[in-house]
């Protein structure tokens, strides 16, 4: 009997057991859904994951910062300036593997402006930072070189500080706002930034949008007796992360002498928040009931073809009478399992799929079912029937023809 | 006539747990194409398990078979079959049709397992074969919807279907009234006439008497 043949006398099997099949392919469908479904919605989440990444800096954007102070500093580790602006420039001038960085400090100072006071974030940066991090102004412009070199008492504004201290945004241009006792004139409003990871949750991005821009140079001069950096961000050329990592790391070390700081891709530290601890949890609890549904149509479909193989032991040993091999007999059971559980997968698939569109379009999350999930859901359904039709099939193969015959 | 079945010493033991049951102790059988052949002997005397052995369905423990020229007291499993299938019919007691395949699927299925002909052709052949039998009415239709003498006439369309070389049936009229029971018998007779080698199983007196020869039975050996 050719495997075509087996194949096809499984699923005239299962069409001839329909209400056995029917019980065996609900565990099957429901398994695939839950499955089909969970990859749908990891799927959604690391494209979100990315979009934030780019959102803040893209993949092959490092940040370099402090290490924190040991408890029993070495001496080395005592004579270290710690990040200096005069690192990023040996940087700038040394690193083969950058193509861009921005040094950054940042501190929080009283705001007094508009007869309102406040305490918040105040970041010294230089025009690359917006380059980098793909910020623009909304109104007025951002750092200019020249700022810089005239450590000018300028302020570029985050979104969130403007709107709140002004009738509107846009406004905050050509303002005074004090800072630290310092005037400083607003030359312009950032774009609101803004990141959701899911509809009903807080913008990730929020922070950015509560803050003010100040010269590097300026902040330094103003607010800092030395010229020790917060930050710095570094963006790698095209493809060249790992490199740039190694790189930036040995120069590093061979100004300090010590590994007083610390190296991470940029959006490695925060991201994603409540909304995704809370989407694990429910993909982890949607995964689990997937492969205990599979796991236990599994077993439905082994135990229903166990208890089919002993029904007709008796039809088995004709068949081996009439010409059947012991092979074409295994192949026959597992072809039965392999059909219901495929007619499952299929059948779980859609539903799967369906299920995705509504919870995508309930919750507000991008999700979708790509031909890989599909297939992998499909494999899985052939490996759960292989599996649960290899007993059966090698007990049936195993008979032998009068044995199978005097039964029952 | 050229022998079609020369078997010597042909001994089957089984094992049941610790006992060793001598289902048949050394059996010398000889028979020649076209000859019809009854089996007698009381129950449990092994005329089930020569049966099984010249039919290629089980191994003999020892013994020598050679069928239709070949040697196949050696074969076992997808050797077995394929001889099984090539050379062998069997007509059982109870039928053994398939219940949920209709007449002429059941009749086709030697056909199936032999490989490498197509469905058509197969149908085409099961049909002939049914028709042969006076069963051409019954086509499309379940074994459950047929009556006994019905039903035990697809099983020997379905043994003849492959063109063996040799018909066997266990007790073949053990289930049918007496009226089906001659009509099977009747059926077997004119297979032989057509030139078919026949052997069957039975107690009956009046089936064996219907033979040209009987092989009697006693205690796992021939003993007439
Ligand atoms: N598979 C088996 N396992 C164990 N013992 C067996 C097996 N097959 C047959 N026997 C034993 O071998 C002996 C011969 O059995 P067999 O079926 O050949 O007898 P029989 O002549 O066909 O009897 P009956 O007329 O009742 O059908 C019996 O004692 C039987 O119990
Ligand atoms: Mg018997």
């Amino acid at each position: 009997m050719t495997l075509l043949e087996s194949i096809l006398t499984g699923l005239d099997e299962a069409r001839r057991h329909l209400g056995q099949t029917l019980l065996a392919l609900a565990g099957v469908v429901l398994g695939t859904a839950s499955i089909v479904t969970v990859l749908a919605l990891f799927g959604g989440q690391a494209q979100l994951t990315q979009q934030y990444l780019d959102e803040v800096g893209g993949a092959g954007t490092l940040i370099a910062g402090d290490a924190p102070r040991s408890l029993a500093p070495t001496a080395r580790e005592l004579a270290s300036e710690r990040l200096t602006y005069r690192d990023a420039r040996y940087l700038r001038a040394r690193s083969t593997t950058l193509e861009a960085l921005a040094p950054g400090w940042e501190l929080n100072l009283p705001y007094r402006a508009n007869g309102r006071d406040f305490s918040g974030q105040v970041a010294g940066a230089v025009p690359d930072y917006a380059r980098i991090n793909a910020i623009r102004p909304m109104a007025g412009r951002w750092l200019s070189d020249l700022d810089l070199e005239t450590r000018s008492r300028v302020m570029v504004m985050g979104w969130k500080y403007a709107d709140s201290l002004f009738d509107d945004a846009a406004s905050a241009v050509g303002r005074l706002v004090n800072i630290g006792g310092k005037q400083f004139t607003v030359v312009g409003v950032m774009e609101r930034e803004v990141f959701r990871f899911a509809s009903w949750e807080d913008n990730a991005l929020e922070y950015r949008n509560e803050r003010a821009y100040i010269p590097l140079s300026t902040a330094f001069s103003q607010f800092a007796q030395t010229d020790n950096l917060s930050f710095m961000t570094l963006k790698a050329k095209p493809g060249m992360v790992e490199q740039a990592e190694d790189e930036v790391r040995a120069l590093l070390y061979a100004r300090h002498g010590v590994e007083d700081f610390e190296l991470r891709p940029s959006g490695s530290f925060g991201g994603g928040g409540e909304s995704g601890q809370f989407l694990l949890l429910f993909n982890y609890i949607f995964l689990v009931v997937g492969a205990i549904s599979l796991f236990t149509g599994g077993i439905v479909i082994a135990n229903i073809l166990l208890a089919s193989v002993v029904e007709r032991v008796r039809d088995f040993g004709t068949r081996m009478a009439l010409g059947a091999t012991p092979g074409g007999v295994f192949t026959h059971v597992l072809a039965e399992a392999l059909v219901v559980t495929v007619l499952g997968g299929i059948v779980g698939l859609a539903i799967g799929a369906g299920l995705t569109g509504t919870v995508a379009r309930v919750m507000q999350l991008p999700a979708a079912v790509t031909p890989g999930i599909a297939t992998l859901a499909l494999g899985t359904s052939v490996v759960v029937g292989l599996a649960a039709g290899l007993y059966p099939a090698v007990r049936a193969g195993r008979l032998s023809p009068v044995e199978a015959l005097r039964y029952g | 006539m050229a022998a079609l079945i020369e078997a010597r010493g042909l001994t089957k033991t089984y094992r049941l747990g610790q006992v060793d049951v001598q289902a048949l102790r050394g059996a010398d059988v000889d028979v020649a194409r076209g000859e019809f052949v009854a089996i007698i002997g009381p129950s449990g005397s092994g005329k089930s398990t020569l049966m099984h052995l010249l039919g290629c369905l089980d191994t003999p423990t020892a013994g020598r078979y050679v069928l239709d020229g070949e040697e196949v007291g050696g074969l076992h499993g997808k050797r077995l079959a394929a001889v099984r299938n090539r050379k062998v019919g069997f007509v059982f007691q109870t039928f053994n049709l398939m219940p949920r395949l209709s007449i002429e699927e059941n009749v086709a299925l030697p056909l199936k397992y032999r490989g490498g002909i197509a469905r058509r052709e197969r149908r085409a052949r099961a049909v002939a074969g049914l028709e042969a039998l006076g069963l051409g009415h019954r086509i499309g239709h379940r074994p459950e919807e047929l009556s006994g003498g019905e039903r035990q006439r697809v099983a020997i369309a379905r043994a003849l279907v492959g063109g063996p070389a040799i018909l066997m049936a266990d007790e073949p009229t053990g289930n049918l009234d007496s009226k089906a029971g001659a009509e099977v018998m009747r059926t077997f007779e004119a297979l032989h006439a057509a030139g078919n080698t026949v052997i069957l199983v039975t107690h009956d007196p009046n089936v064996a008497a219907r033979a040209e020869r009987t092989i009697e039975m006693a205690d796992g050996r021939i003993v007439a």
